[in-house]
């Protein structure tokens, strides 16, 4: 997001300077661990989590197995007479990864509920968030019920952000959960999050856009006729619930930077004003660069491959590589928005379906001996019958 | 990061305290010395220490040679385990070893890598927030490496209140000492004007013996803020002026760093400005011309070292170093 805020070298005090690589910010936001350890393509976001699922599953078989097998050898009866509905492969009924995706995106937003409810700053709420979405992109629900993960993530990123609540008081604000429910997690979500508690969030260049559009737009003198500070200050309101509603519960975090998705909710708001903007960031300043040095890559980093780079030839006539960069650019933003704003809805009736099924995984012997106690007992019809 | 401790081998504890147990040991697979800072956990009323959240948090994301390095963590038996370099003084140490000859070109190349690692800390938006002698480590090799980021944190939003009861009382800057809750990267430049001080006096330039104490000694030095020299600070706070104290004049300071040359005093006078506002930031510290006037700093591995020690004095340093 910065364009000026390049750190000067003592080379440049050097009257004859050996040029040294200077760092620029986003050289900085590539060694973060964010980039380093959370950032994906698409494929191998999706990937990640397919296997997250696929372990969780296999865990929770194993689990199941386990169980199955030690209440058939305690009570072998009902095993026998009901060999045909007590089979592991008829109980067994693990969530598929769109199940769990859905699930996952049922209680993102409950993470919102809790930290509002808590009246913690966004800040809190956009990291607890990010924890949630990168435990599970390590764990499963089939092996860690979301509930707890939840609390437990709202609860560390408060303490991670400087916003340290109590567990007393935390867990007194709670429905049916304990200390030690929240605490014996914790280190396992620290683990899961391999560490790393930096989060890097939209909301801050965004703040950066609004300052550098007023400079770029308003002055010396306004470049749009329509555009005024108040103009920009409602389109910075509103790109804030933007990332709000999508940025934060959609998966964009993963695969863009932050200045993209800052951009993008400017963007999908008003495209008029942010388009401008943008050419005359990339396109207009150009006579002010320096020519005999590479294009350097400014505020915007590209993770991932532009989406037209497949059958593009290499054009021979050099194309201007501001415009390159600010069509590029202009892609990956449109690719956001859209990215953003696919968010599975879940009806109630389907997260309660999904929600038992997470429980009976969780709960094998609970799914079991429920099943035993069905069979054994006869069912009302038959009672009518023999009456 | 990983779940294995074999990779690294204890070899002797060095310090206990509240929240962490100190171990030297090696890296197995290099032979290199590592210092493994083993956070206990589940002790804790409130979980996870926020000390060592935050020390993970940091040291995870900044890597620069006047950095200590986190060079990895792992956990073994529900206990999370810091493994940082192994780095065997410190500059406090050698302020206070009255036998070490300190010439101003060590100054100047300890100032220097000192504010090398503030500067990376700075653009990476983090402020350490505790800065004195006892956190600039010393490697074998010379380098100079800023540690204990147990108090550091990132910097938030404009209209964010951050808390002013940081930085070891000394070193701390005017702003805070007047209770500021918004406060910049100034705060880490005064720490480092207080300890470039100490390194030319070999003595802690202003040593208050309690808060108010702080105050005094401070505007005793460097004269009582004024909303003519520090507009709006009679807004802060705790801000008092009980005592008016007028600002040094420039001989009074030379008389004070009577070894010190004229840009060096400049770049002190700039690092201690008490205006947060006009104190010189990380980049125009490091372009100060003190840097360009002879003699040229030191090679790290030129600089003076700590003398040979019996084993139970290193380990009794070990212990004050990680503060446990």
């Amino acid at each position: 997001m910065d364009r000026n805020g390049k750190v000067k070298t003592e080379a440049e005090q050097d009257p004859q300077p050996v040029k040294k690589q200077q760092v620029s910010n986003d050289d900085l936001y590539r060694r973060s661990t964010q980039y380093e350890m959370w950032s994906y393509t698409a494929e191998s976001f999706e990937e990640t989590r397919r296997k997250a699922n696929e372990s969780g599953r296999k865990a929770a078989t194993e689990k199941f197995n386990e169980v199955f097998e030690s209440i058939r050898q305690k009570s072998p009866e009902p095993f026998e007479k009901f060999k045909e509905e007590l089979n592991p492969e008829k109980l067994l009924d693990l969530l598929t990864y769109e199940e769990e995706t859905k699930y996952l995106h049922y209680y993102s937003r409950s993470i919102i509920q809790t930290c509002n409810h808590f009246k913690m700053p966004t800040q809190v709420r956009a990291t607890a968030v990010s924890f949630f979405k990168k435990f599970y992109l390590v764990q499963s629900v089939s092996e860690y019920h979301p509930k707890n993960i939840l609390y437990t993530c709202v609860f560390l990123a408060a303490k991670s952000e400087n916003y340290f609540i109590s567990i007393e008081s935390f867990v007194k604000a709670l429905v049916k959960v304990l200390t030690k429910d929240i605490l014996d997690l914790e280190f396992i979500v620290l683990q899961s999050l391999k560490f790393t508690l930096m989060v890097h969030h939209p909301f801050r260049p965004l703040y950066g856009f609004f300052l550098d559009s007023q400079a770029v737009l308003l002055h010396p003198s306004p470049l749009m006729y329509d555009v005024n500070i108040d103009t920009l200050g409602s389109l910075y309101d509103k790109s804030k619930k933007w990332l709000n509603d999508y940025a934060l519960l959609s998966d964009v975090a993963f695969l863009f930077t932050p200045p993209q998705i800052a951009l993008a909710a400017m963007y999908d708001i008003d495209k008029r004003i942010t388009d401008r903007y943008l050419k005359k960031v990339f396109l207009k300043e150009q006579k002010l660069e320096v020519i005999d040095e590479e294009p350097k890559e400014s505020g915007f980093i590209k993770k991932e491959e532009p989406e037209e780079a497949e059958g593009v030839e290499p054009k021979e006539d050099k194309k201007d590589p501001q415009r390159e960069q600010y069509e590029t650019l202009v892609k990956t933003i449109r690719r956001c928005i859209r990215i953003a704003k696919q968010i599975p809805e879940t009806t109630k009736e389907e997260s309660k379906n999904i929600d038992k099924k997470c429980f009976f995984t969780l709960n094998p012997t609970r799914l079991i001996e429920k099943r035993v106690t069905k069979l054994s007992s006869p069912s009302p019809e038959i009672k009518q019958e023999a009456a | 990061m990983t779940t294995a401790p074999l990779k690294y081998s204890k070899s002797k504890k060095v310090g206990e305290g509240t929240y962490a147990v100190v171990y030297l040991g090696t890296q197995i697979s290099s032979n290199r010395k590592i210092a493994i800072k083993e956070i206990k956990t589940g002790m804790f009323k409130d979980g996870l220490d926020m000390s060592a959240i935050r020390e993970v948090k940091y040291l995870q994301e900044l890597k620069h040679p006047n950095v200590i390095e986190l060079v990895d963590v792992f956990s073994a038996t529900n206990n999370l385990n810091l493994v940082l370099e192994f780095l065997p003084c410190d500059l406090e140490v050698l302020i206070k070893d009255t036998s070490v000859v300190f010439k101003s070109a060590d100054i100047k190349s300890w100032l220097l890598m000192t504010l090398r690692g503030i500067h990376h800390c700075h653009r990476n938006f983090i402020l350490h927030r505790d800065l004195k002698p006892n956190n600039l480590l010393l490697a074998p090799d010379g380098q100079l490496k800023i540690a204990d980021f147990g108090l550091a944190r990132s910097l938030g939003n404009a209209n964010e209140d951050l808390t002013s009861n940081v930085v070891t009382r000394w070193y701390r800057a005017p702003e805070l000492l007047f209770g500021a809750k918004h406060y910049t990267p100034a705060v880490d430049m005064w720490s480092v004007g207080i300890i470039f001080a100490e390194l030319m006096l070999r003595t802690p330039y202003l040593p208050g013996k309690d808060d108010v104490d702080q105050l005094d000694v401070t505007f005793r030095a460097l004269g009582t803020p004024t909303e003519q020299i520090w507009p709006n600070v009679s807004m802060l706070p705790q801000y008092n002026a009980l005592r008016v104290y007028p600002p040094p004049s420039r001989q009074e300071l030379r008389n004070r760093f009577s070894a010190a040359t004229e840009k060096s005093l400049d770049l002190l006078i700039s690092m201690t400005q008490l205006d947060p506002s006009r104190r010189c930031d990380l980049t125009q510290a490091l372009l100060h011309e003190f840097f360009l006037e002879s003699p040229r700093p030191t090679e790290p591995e030129d600089l003076p070292k700590k003398k040979e020690k019996r084993v139970k004095e290193e380990d009794d340093e070990m212990n004050k170093r990680f503060k446990v």
